[in-house]
């Protein structure tokens, strides 16, 4: 069994303040922590080589350095727990099992930034998990672990859950600060980041949930010792979204840069493919999607998928098999990206739903040729025209499930007797009057 | 949303130049200003919708890209949120294939759930989508049937149409003054941002998201404000329209008259719009430093009393007289008096003030002239408005006209004529007017058949404010111009000041006339011409109280 850093506690009922402690939890509140200076611990968590877990793979250490000391106003921490990625459940899961976890990793991350409140943004109908960490927040504050002078080292942290109200773009870090702040939740024009002016136009540092919870075993262990886990550029560990069919899908943890495959077929973890193997979608539902020979080649690592022309992303793996259309897929995809697009910039707030509604016409078997070089013209003019990057996860799945599955697509198309019928039955241009 | 309250560096007329490179040339643009504001000071215009001088930059309409030089190589940013650096290098649409593309795409994306009703639609003939589809996108539509559009639109207002098909909000009463069209709205958020930002009142706000969001106010609330009609001009579409001008004119007609607003002392720049002889509505016009791009609703409807009620003749003893006999009567009655009192203006201009000092010059000791105003001064409201009615208050203090109407109303018994130029004294105060009914001769020179033209024993009609070319000042101490605009109720009208100069015989020809009197009693005004002035104004110096 590979070396667990987060995961480690599942099954163990560590959502109670006294199991968690028995495990070893809390082992970082402590002179581990509190002898180090803010510099010293951001230099230490850069050396271990963790990156951010949300999707970006941002270098944690790195964002750290980028919030400013001595701005005059306080800083914040917000934990962004709005996992709305089709296809990643892992940080509810990690809420659920392991929320004191959580919690540690916070009051690190919030020694390292002389953090006073902190936040963790919960997405809105993760009840269960806010009840978990309610719950857990009471027993951390009762046990003087939260709140003011925390075990005898003078440093106070404050957290508070929020939940969210059911938006995927309030995952995008600025959109979560304006849903935090009271407004509605779109993103914010960059520059000034969330770094020097985010939450109440105070330096904000927003790190996702398995990020933090990392922490306190690099704390523990080593940075040395967790970038060993990984590859030389991708350090430790990462928790993995598995779905679709395979034998089991659930939250798997293993080292970065382990095949694919292996996460797939492994005994120990999905225990193989149901059916024959399709493709998969190996970083959530906006990463470009892997047909199985892709698949094959694949390892779990940020530069490795990356020279796959796809990502790893937030860990959501969804493999699919022979029986399923690629048509249905893009279809569904169009659909979730049209519907939560935030309506702000003009390309993706009419263009995912344009292209969603020639990916129905098509489903519907009323295609006509053209309309799939129409859909890629589309997706490629609404791709870095925007303030977030939620049109090109849109663009993404149209380029590739089109570019890779093209034939189903045409055969879609065939099934329309009128496929090829000019586009306008009468012709009504103003030429045609003078 | 702290971080979208960031309004647009403007360009100074002193602010440092540097260099940049556009579209592979060398040229000097302001500093810090941004590059849509950059490009215009070198002739480049570029399209957009959501920009706007006056509001906060959202930068969500994605029109206005350009490729800009960053760490990654050239690369698509908007222009509206992009600061000038020294040196930085810019593509536009000129040299950029890319840029044309990025333009092009988001006119397809607009036009693609938009009604395109432009027939029916007010806006047409200055609708921004129109011309930025003429200037960056010219494409043939993709669109058909079965893919269907996405008509805007809030539930309660979504309809079937003729044809069956599912529609979004039409025609929906906001408040008083304003329609708004959803399905044209291309959610550019102009108008939310002013609710919010210059208003200070958020009545509007973009309902759901994704390409279904619509603009709306408030369940059950109204759009009401004083100010609530700018929304329809910032509008980019037809979406917002006010009631007073749906349907009433096609704006290609309109011709546009530069002049004031005459019913504030801040003097809002405005120009009156006008076809046929007659004005159809009155739009902002900018000033940075008076009233920036708004006026209030009271400014803007000012063009419907320019035919209403208008005194086009004039009135002996409540008989109607032709206008050169009643002028001649006033003449006589004016040089017949043994005393005069000579009452003037704040509502007039500069021009009409001169004259009338002219006028008691002429008659020297019989004259004398008394000035004020008995109407309420409120505060100012921080758009467009000082508080204070009378537009040339100023204007008259400067040319030494005391506010001594009191004495008027205490001395009235001691003169045998009254002459009240451009002031309805009975309407602003019938109680204290009523003591100057004991002087039997009352000349009333007005546009309108109001209660002092009523009062009076002689009433001559004269033009109203839009109809004269004249000069007003300030509260702030600027000299601002008026300009005439063709739509007089007669031709025979005249200004005041000539009817003024026929009462005393001054020989007067045209405003220069009057204007060059007034120079000689406000120093400040020396040196200056109507040309000098400009359609911006000048500041005069030290007279801003």
């Amino acid at each position: 069994m590979a070396t667990l850093t987060v995961t480690q506690n599942f099954g163990k009922g560590a959502r109670d303040l006294e199991v968690y402690r028995s495990l070893g939890g809390y082992g970082s509140i402590s002179s581990r922590l509190f002898d180090l200076s803010q510099f010293e611990l951001i230099d230490l968590v850069s050396r271990s080589g963790l990156r951010g877990r949300g999707g970006a793979g941002f270098p944690t250490g790195m964002k750290w350095s980028f919030v400013p000391r001595n701005s005059g106003k306080p800083v914040y921490l917000v934990v962004n727990a709005d996992e709305g990625e089709p296809g990643t459940f892992k940080d509810h899961v990690l809420m659920q099992e392991d929320p004191h976890r959580l919690i540690e990793g916070m009051i690190v991350c919030g020694w390292a930034l002389g953090v006073r409140t902190a936040y963790i943004y919960v997405r809105g109908e993760f009840l269960p998990a806010i009840e978990t960490l309610n719950a857990a927040l009471k027993q951390a504050y009762a046990a003087g672990l939260l709140g003011k002078n925390i075990g005898g080292s003078g440093y106070s942290l404050d957290i508070y859950v929020h939940r969210g109200a059911g938006a995927y773009i309030c995952g995008e870090e600025t959109a979560l600060i304006n849903s935090l702040e009271g407004f509605k939740g779109q993103p914010r024009l960059k520059p000034p980041f969330p770094a020097v002016s985010g939450a109440f136009a105070s330096p904000t540092c927003v790190n996702n949930v398995e990020t933090l919870m990392a922490l306190p075993w690099i704390l523990e262990h080593g940075p040395e010792a967790y970038q060993a886990l990984g590859t030389p550029k991708s350090g430790g560990t990462k928790v993995f979204s598995v779905s679709g069919d395979v034998k089991r899908p659930g939250v798997y943890e293993v080292p970065m840069g382990t095949p694919l495959m292996e996460l797939l077929e492994s005994p120990e973890l999905c225990q193989g493919i149901v059916g024959e193997l399709k493709g998969v979608i190996p970083g959530g539902s906006s990463s470009p999607v892997l047909t199985a020979e892709e698949a094959r080649k694949a390892n779990l690592d940020y530069e490795a998928l990356a020279a796959l022309k796809t990502m790893l992303g937030s860990g959501a793996v969804v493999a699919f098999n022979t029986e399923r259309s690629a048509v249905g897929m893009l279809t569904s995809l169009t659909r979730f990206y049209a519907h939560e697009s935030c309506g702000q910039c003009t390309p993706c707030r009419e263009g995912t739903g344009y292209a969603d509604r020639i990916m129905k016409t098509i489903a519907s078997g009323k295609g006509r040729e053209g309309d799939l070089d129409h859909m890629l013209d589309l997706a490629a003019n609404f791709s870095y025209t925007t303030i977030c990057p939620l049109a090109i996860a849109d663009a993404w799945p149209i380029e590739n499930f089109i570019g890779k599955f093209r034939p189903e697509f045409e055969a879609e198309v065939a099934k329309n007797p009128d496929r090829g019928s000019p586009r306008v039955t009468k012709d009504f241009r103003p030429g045609a009057f003078w | 949303m702290s971080n979208s309250y960031n309004k647009p560096v403007l360009p100074k007329a002193d602010s440092k130049k540097v260099s940049i490179v556009v579209d592979g040339a060398d040229v000097e643009v302001p500093e810090g200003t941004n590059l849509v504001e950059a490009l215009k000071t070198i002739g480049i215009d570029t399209p957009h919708f959501c920009y706007h001088q006056d509001l906060p930059v959202a930068g969500n309409c994605r029109q206005c890209m350009v490729e800009t030089d960053g760490p990654r190589g050239m690369g698509l940013a908007i222009a509206c949120y992009t600061p000038v650096r020294p040196g930085m290098k810019v593509a536009t649409d000129r040299s950029s294939e890319k840029v044309k593309t990025a333009r092009k795409a988001v006119m397809e994306f607009l036009l693609a759930n938009h009604p395109l009703d432009c027939p029916i639609c007010d806006k047409a003939g200055e609708c921004t989508l129109q011309d930025n589809y003429m200037s960056s996108g010219k494409h043939e539509s993709r669109m058909r049937e079965e893919i269907g559009k996405q008509y805007k639109g809030a539930p309660e207002h979504r309809h079937l149409d003729a044809k069956g098909q599912d529609r979004g909000g039409k025609h929906i009463d906001l408040g008083p003054t304003v329609i708004l069209d959803q399905e044209r709205c291309i959610l550019c958020d102009r108008c939310t941002r002013f609710m919010r930002d210059v208003a200070g009142d958020e009545q509007l706000y973009i309902a759901a998201r994704g390409d279904h969001a619509f603009i709306t106010t408030f369940p059950g609330q109204p759009l009401q404000h004083d100010y609530d009609l700018n929304v329809t001009d910032i509008c980019p579409v037809g979406a917002l329209t006010g009631k007073h001008f749906r349907f009433q004119q096609r704006v290609w007609l309109l011709s546009k008259t530069e002049t004031i607003a005459p019913d504030d002392s801040l003097g809002a720049n405005i120009t009156v719009e006008h076809h046929d002889g007659h004005v159809w509505r009155i739009m902002p016009r900018r000033h940075p430093d008076v009233n920036k791009s708004w006026i209030s609703n009271a400014t803007r409807l000012l063009y419907q009393t320019l035919s209403e009620n208008r005194l086009t003749g004039g009135s002996f003893r409540g008989a109607d007289v032709p206008l050169a006999d009643a002028v001649e009567r006033a003449r006589e009655l004016v040089h017949g008096a043994r005393k005069v009192a000579l009452v003037a203006s704040g509502h007039l201009t500069l021009e009409d003030n001169a004259a009338l000092l002219a006028l008691a010059e002429s008659l020297g000791s019989r004259a004398e002239v008394f000035g004020g105003s008995w109407l309420a001064v409120g505060a100012p409201d921080g758009i467009a408005r000082s508080g204070d009615p009378v537009a040339n208050r100023l204007g008259c203090t400067l040319l030494g006209i005391s506010d001594n109407l009191s004495d008027l109303v205490r001395r009235a018994k001691e003169f045998d004529c009254l002459v009240v130029a451009g002031h309805d004294l009975w309407a602003a105060d019938a109680e204290r007017a009523k003591s100057l009914s004991v002087i039997p001769e009352r000349i009333a020179l007005s546009a309108w058949h109001d209660a002092t033209a009523q009062a009076s024993t002689l009433a001559v009609g004269i033009r109203a404010w839009a109809e004269v070319r004249g000069s007003m000042i300030n509260v702030q101490g600027r000299i601002q111009r008026l300009q005439a605009a063709p739509t007089a109720p007669t031709p025979d009208l005249e200004p005041a000041w000539q009817v003024i100069s026929r009462l005393g015989h001054l020989g007067w020809t045209s405003e220069v006339d009057a204007f060059r009197f007034a120079q000689g009693r406000i120093p400040a005004l020396s040196g200056l011409n109507y040309r000098t002035i400009g359609s911006q104004g000048r500041i005069l110096e030290g007279v801003a109280p």
